[in-house]
This record gives structure tokens, sequence and C-alpha cells, in this order.
């Protein structure tokens, strides 16, 4: 199958760089794949698992923060907060601050901004826990 | 008098102080090393959130109005956000922060306004609470490698205070770095965000090489065509995420910037403890030895004096 370029940017540094067969990640919207010559096409991700599928069927992932996604000429730009391979992620430090995150949720205050990050900081970090445990 | 033993001594605690001391310089080398490929590697991120930005203005035809980018009426509260450091031993690095945050302050205040203090760093935080200017917050324990999950959450505190009017107006004051010798204090506007920074460059969507069966025949092969493209949710949805993405590439990049800054003053500071270190050992010599002759010119004399005695 064809391949084409990607570069995973996140602020503290390329993530990844190379020729994959096709992206899967999440959207605003829901579920994306991209494969080769996809219409030139700029969105925004949510944190999910990041799944590189590299030529002969290898599956690369990655723990991916918020972000947007850029295909266009046939090449693809990923720009997202953090992307951390799913080899790399720390369980303990993860349940460390997924238990950080509950217990700030249940001390704000209901409808501020802090609870609305509260919330966000939980739901990204029981799926880094969820993909570093599958 | 001190005696040689007694200086032997004190030449033995300035060799192990300027062992310490040009062990820190090493340390503060390597990590300056590393703050400043961070500021590298912040670059091609922030470059591409720009040129995303123009393009989905340019597709959304204007910027949306948001709450960061409308400037309140009366600015009656100003926000300032003073980064330092966590630790000491780095020269004017952190008093120099607290010299200028204090008399933005002054200054502010005397015009009729109220200030709204911030601070990042243990040292920012200690000092302000010790002068009775207690900050609303304080970020620490990342002053010397801050990871860009910081900056969201002190960019996110920023713009939630500011849109729910707490403060009309925030500057942040900072070492920005300039070489290893010398860092600049400072004071850059984050809020509100100005237009003219965000779509500076003017707007436009990029062109794509026209390939063979994309338009049919309509384009010749290789020329420059506009494609069709697809923005998933619009462009005006894309902006009210992109746009806050300033604020906190902003913060990022000061905060990386007055950790490089934070290093290359304790370098530069270890540096002169070293050498200052390595002047006193010599003068310390000296004395020894003047001391040593001294006593032995005695003992000599006390010989002399002994056997003309017999």
């Amino acid at each position: 199958m064809a391949t084409f370029p990607i570069e995973v940017m996140t602020p503290e540094g390329a993530a990844f760089k190379g020729e994959v067969e096709m992206i899967s990640t999440r959207t605003a919207i829901g579920s994306l794949g991209i494969k080769a010559n996809h219409q030139p096409i700029m969105t925004m991700l949510e944190h999910s698992e990041l799944r590189l599928h590299m030529e002969g069927g290898e599956v690369e992932r990655y723990a991916q923060g918020e972000g947007y996604l850029q295909m266009s000429d046939n090449e693809a730009l990923l720009l997202v907060e953090e992307a951390i391979p799913a080899t790399e992620l720390d369980v303990d430090d993860l349940r460390a601050k997924l238990g950080e995150a509950e217990s700030r949720l249940e001390g704000a205050e209901a409808e501020s901004a802090a609870e609305e990050r509260a919330k966000k900081d939980v739901a990204r970090y029981t799926l880094y826990l969820a993909i570093a445990e599958s | 008098m001190a005696s040689t033993r007694d200086t032997a001594n004190r030449i033995g605690s300035v060799k192990n102080i300027q062992k310490i001391t040009s062990a820190m310089q090493m340390v503060a080398a390597a990590r300056l090393r590393k703050a400043e490929q961070r500021i590298e590697a912040l670059r091609p991120y922030a470059d591409t959130i720009e040129r995303m930005t123009r393009q989905a203005a340019a597709a959304a035809g204007d910027v949306p109005q948001l709450p960061i980018l409308n400037e309140h009426d009366e600015v009656n509260n100003v926000g300032l956000l003073l980064i330092a450091g966590d630790r000491g031993l780095a020269g004017s690095f952190n008093s120099q922060i607290i010299r200028a945050g204090v008399r933005a302050r002054e200054e502010t205040l005397d015009g009729g306004q109220d200030v709204t203090l911030y601070a990042v760093g243990r040292r920012i935080d200690s000092s302000l609470n010790f002068r009775n200017m207690a900050p609303k917050n304080a970020y620490t324990g990342f002053t010397d490698r801050p990871a860009f999950a910081d900056a969201r959450d002190i960019a996110g505190e920023l713009m939630a205070n500011y849109i729910d009017g707490k403060v009309d107006q925030v500057d942040l004051i900072y070492n920005s770095y300039v070489s290893p010798l010398t860092q600049v204090v400072t004071r850059q506007r984050v809020l509100p965000l100005q237009h003219a920074e965000i779509l500076e460059g003017g707007l436009g969507e990029p062109e794509i090489e026209a390939a063979k069966g994309m338009v049919e025949g309509q384009v010749p092969v290789g020329e420059k065509v506009a494609p069709l493209w697809i923005y998933e949710p619009g462009p005006e949805e894309l902006l009210k995420r992109l746009i806050p993405d300033f604020v906190e590439i902003t913060v990022y990049r000061a905060l990386l910037e007055s950790a490089a800054s934070e290093m290359g003053a304790k370098m530069t500071a270890m540096r002169s403890a070293s050498d200052n270190a390595g002047e006193m050992i010599q003068n310390l010599t000296l004395e020894m030895n003047r001391q040593r002759q001294a006593a032995i010119t005695q003992e000599i004399l006390e010989v002399v004096g002994g056997a003309e005695g017999v």
C-alpha cells in the first residue's frame, strides 16, 4: 500500500517523522483514518490513542494529547500537546496523576473553569492508563 | 595571630568550596545546552500553529470575536506574572525580576490601577510574601525544566481570570535569553491578545501542485492550484481553539527563556565564585608561606641566641 510522509510535532520537539500507510486518531467529531492522497484537511484532535500503521503491518501506538492535524500535498502534519510512545508510559505515574486530578475534581466548584480542567485531566489520564495497560 | 595550621585549614576549606562551585558551573553549562535545545524545539511548532491560524482565519473570512481578543473598556486591574527561579546561587537572576516587578507594581498603583501578582518560582513567591505582596497564585517546582503542561496551567488561569473580568490586562516580566552571559529583563503583554500578532504576514490557504487526474483537464500537471480544503469542524471552531494556543505558547516560550537565562546566570555566577576562590587560595598560600618563614626565622634566632648564651 502507498505510504506518505508524516511529522508529529509537540512543543517539546518532534515525536515522530517518517513514512506511514495510515494514521488513525480521533477528532472532535469522531474517529479519523488518513491514508495516502487524502484530500487536504485541517482538523482538531481530541486526546486519544494515535496509531501509525507502518509499511509491513506494524503499528506504533502513542498516547496523544489535544492538537491539530493537517494533510496537504500528500504530507501529514500532526501538532499535538504531547505524544508519548505507549511503551514509554509509566503506569504508576499515571495512576498518581489520575488520583490527583480526581481529588481536584471533587474539590472544584460546580461549573468553574477549574472543574472543567479537572474533568479533562481525569478523562486524559484514564485514557492514557488504558493505553498503557492494553 | 592565626597559626600556619589555621591557614592551612582555611586553604583546605576554600579548595572544597571551589570544587563545589566548579561542579555547579559544569552542571549549569550542561543544563543550559538542554534549555537552548528546548527553545529551538518549540520554534517549528509555534510557526506551524501560526500558519494554521492564518489559514483558518482566511477560510473563516475573519477572526471571530473571542473574549481574550476583546479589550476591556477600562483597565482597572493589571495582572503581572513574574517569572524567575526556584533556587538561588544565580547572581542577580531572581532579584532583578523582583525589582522590576515591584517597580512595575508601584507605577501601576500610582496610576490609580490595582495590581494582581502571579509568581513563577519559589524565590519570587517567598520574596513577594516577605514584602506583604502575596501573589494570587504561585507556580513552583519546574523552573529549571518547564514542561508545556506547566505553561498550559498558567495560561489557563490567566485567560480564565481575564474572561471573568478579574484582570483587564496581563503582562509577563521575565529574563529573556540573549546569550549565556546576557539576560534582559523583559515586559511583554499577553492579554488582551493582539489581532496583529496572530495575523502577522497576511492570510492565505496554501496552494499545492496539481497532480495528474486531480483536476480533470483544467489545470496542467505541476501548476499551482488552490485545493478544496476540508475543515472539521468549521474554521471558526478551529480558531476558537487555535487562538488560546498563542497565549500558551507565549507563556511557554517565556518559561523556556527564563530557564535558559537561569542556567546562564548560574554558570556565570559559579564561574566567578570559582575564580574568587582561586584568588583566595593564592593569597592564603602566600600568607601561609610568610607565616612559616617567620616561624623558621624565629627558631633560628632562638638557636643563635641560645648558642651565644653558652
